[in-house]
């Protein structure tokens, strides 16, 4: 499938439908809640146990996995891939840059689902956890969202 | 006035190589310290209220952020493009 042509509301579909324990995170998390920033890949953050069935639902879109689901949980992290690019965090738990140990299962405990993806359900971390996510990676631009983000928080949220 | 000109590929690949890398504990303490001011703080919300006005649902919004970013990679050279 082209990229271009990319339904996102059949792919968030067929993600719930796999009934796979998935958080959007990244970017594109930030961009469903309402800040408009740049980004070229979808970040999720999946139960450990359910890779098979994320890999699974999303075939029929052309995305094919990097790793088995084996050595996915064994690497932390695989990548869906073809005219898209789905990175795939599947680890109990991730530490941040300054070292708090963040657990999916907490994060999926305090999830937020959003409205507006008819037919699916579209789970994103609440906006401490969202905020959690972004100092795995410590680059720059993770601080810049986290400022975006914090302003958001300060707003109320959504 | 002066002609803008391009960054070498060079001083490009320095640029993301600095955007991408990955901050020591002390430099994220110490830009996590930095408190929001007021007017960064409107700014961004300002932007919210654009986007979320604009447009009110999830995919609308993410169709909007395929849009821009097609936008931006066909505006950037071909070697930033991979």
């Amino acid at each position: 499938m082209q990229g271009t042509e990319f339904d996102e509301a059949d792919f968030f579909r067929a993600i719930a439908e796999s009934g796979a324990r998935a958080l959007l995170i990244g970017r594109r998390a930030l961009i469903v809640l309402g800040i408009p920033v740049l980004t070229a890949d979808y970040d999720f953050w999946i139960h450990i146990d359910d890779a098979g069935r994320l890999n699974a639902a999303v075939e029929r879109f052309g995305l094919a996995p990097t790793h088995s689901p084996e050595q996915a949980r064994a690497r932390g992290r695989y990548v869906l891939e073809n005219d898209e690019r789905v990175d795939v965090l599947v680890a109990r738990s991730v530490p941040t840059v300054d070292g708090v140990r963040v657990a999916f299962d907490d994060l999926w405990e305090r999830r937020q689902q959003l409205p507006g993806v008819p037919g699916a359900s579209l789970f994103v971390p609440g906006l401490d956890d969202l905020i959690l996510t972004k100092r795995f990676g410590g680059r720059p631009k993770d601080l810049e969202d986290i400022r975006l983000l914090e302003a958001l928080r300060a707003e109320g949220g959504e | 006035m002066r002609p803008v000109t391009r960054p070498t590929a060079e001083a490009r690949a320095r640029m993301r190589a600095l955007a991408e890398r990955t901050l020591s504990a002390a430099e994220w303490k110490s830009a996590l310290a930095i408190p929001l001011l007021e007017a960064e703080r409107e700014e961004a919300l300002s932007l919210v209220r654009w986007f979320r006005r604009r447009y009110p649902t999830p995919l609308e919004r993410l169709a909007y952020a395929r849009r821009a970013y097609r936008r931006w990679r066909a505006a950037m050279p071909h070697e930033e493009k991979s």
